[in-house]
C-alpha cells in the first residue's frame, strides 16, 4: 500500500529581482552621438597638418 | 596608424553600431556575434566583452558565462557581480556568496542578489536582517516583490522557530 498522504507547506513565492539589475552596458562612448571630443580632436589633427604640410 | 589599423577602427565602430541596435531589440544570438567580431578584432575591448557576457545571461547561458568569465581574468575585477549572478543561477551558491562578498561596499544590486543567494543557502536570518536593510533604503518597483522575498524568508524563519520550540 502506498504511505497515506501528508500535507506539506507550500513552497513561499520568491522573486529573482538581482535579474532586473544586470544591464546592458552603455555604448554612448562607441556610438556617433559620442564623437564631439573626436570632431575637437579632428581640428586639431588639420591644423596640426597644414603645420606639417609647411615643413613638407 | 597602419592601414590595416585604421580600418580595424572603423569595423569596430561599424559593429558597436549594429550591437546597439542588436541588444536595443532584444536580439541576443546576434548581439553575440557581433561582439565575437569586435572581440577578435580587439580582444581587450571591454565593452563588446561586458555586452557579450549580459547577452549569455539573458539567454539564460549561464555556464558558458561562466567559462567565458573565467578564460578572461583581467575583465575579472568589472564583472564581479555578473559573475555572482551567473554562479547563483548556476546552483553553486556557496561559490557565488565567495564571489559577491568580495566586493567591498557592497552597492544595492549586489545586496539584492546577497540575499538571494542567502535564501538559497538557507542563511533566513542573515537574508532577514538584509532585506529589513534593503528594504529601508531603496524606493523603486519593486517594493511589492521584496517584500514577497522577505516573507519567504519569515516562513522559514518561524519554522525554524517552531522546531526550537518541540526540541
Amino acid at each position: 500500500l502506498p504511505p497515506a498522504m501528508e500535507p506539506i507547506p507550500a513552497k513561499p513565492l520568491f522573486y529573482d529581482l538581482a535579474l532586473n539589475f544586470v544591464e546592458l552596458p552603455d555604448l554612448t562612448e562607441k556610438l556617433e552621438g559620442g564623437q564631439p571630443k573626436q570632431k575637437g580632436a579632428g581640428i586639431s589633427g588639420f591644423v596640426k597638418g597644414l603645420w606639417g604640410w609647411g615643413k613638407k | 596608424m597602419s592601414e590595416k589599423a585604421e580600418r580595424d577602427k572603423k569595423a569596430i565602430a561599424t559593429f558597436y553600431a549594429e550591437l546597439n541596435r542588436f541588444g536595443q531589440n532584444g536580439e541576443y544570438e546576434r548581439a553575440i556575434k557581433t561582439s565575437n567580431k569586435i572581440l577578435n578584432l580587439a580582444p581587450q575591448e571591454f565593452l563588446a566583452f561586458h555586452y557579450k557576457v549580459v547577452c549569455l545571461i539573458e539567454l539564460g547561458k549561464f555556464d558558458e558565462a561562466i567559462r567565458l568569465l573565467n578564460g578572461n581574468a583581467q575583465f575579472d575585477e568589472q564583472l564581479v557581480f555578473e559573475r555572482a549572478y551567473c554562479l547563483y543561477r548556476a546552483n553553486k551558491h556557496e561559490e557565488a556568496l565567495k564571489t559577491i562578498e568580495k566586493i567591498e561596499n557592497l552597492d544595492l544590486r549586489s545586496k539584492e542578489l546577497r540575499a538571494q543567494i542567502l535564501y538559497r543557502l538557507e542563511k533566513y536570518d542573515d537574508a532577514a536582517t538584509l532585506y529589513r536593510e534593503i528594504v529601508k533604503n531603496t524606493d523603486d518597483d519593486y517594493e511589492d516583490e521584496r517584500h514577497t522575498n522577505l516573507s519567504a524568508v519569515m516562513v522559514y524563519l518561524e519554522d525554524e522557530d517552531t522546531k526550537d520550540r518541540i526540541e
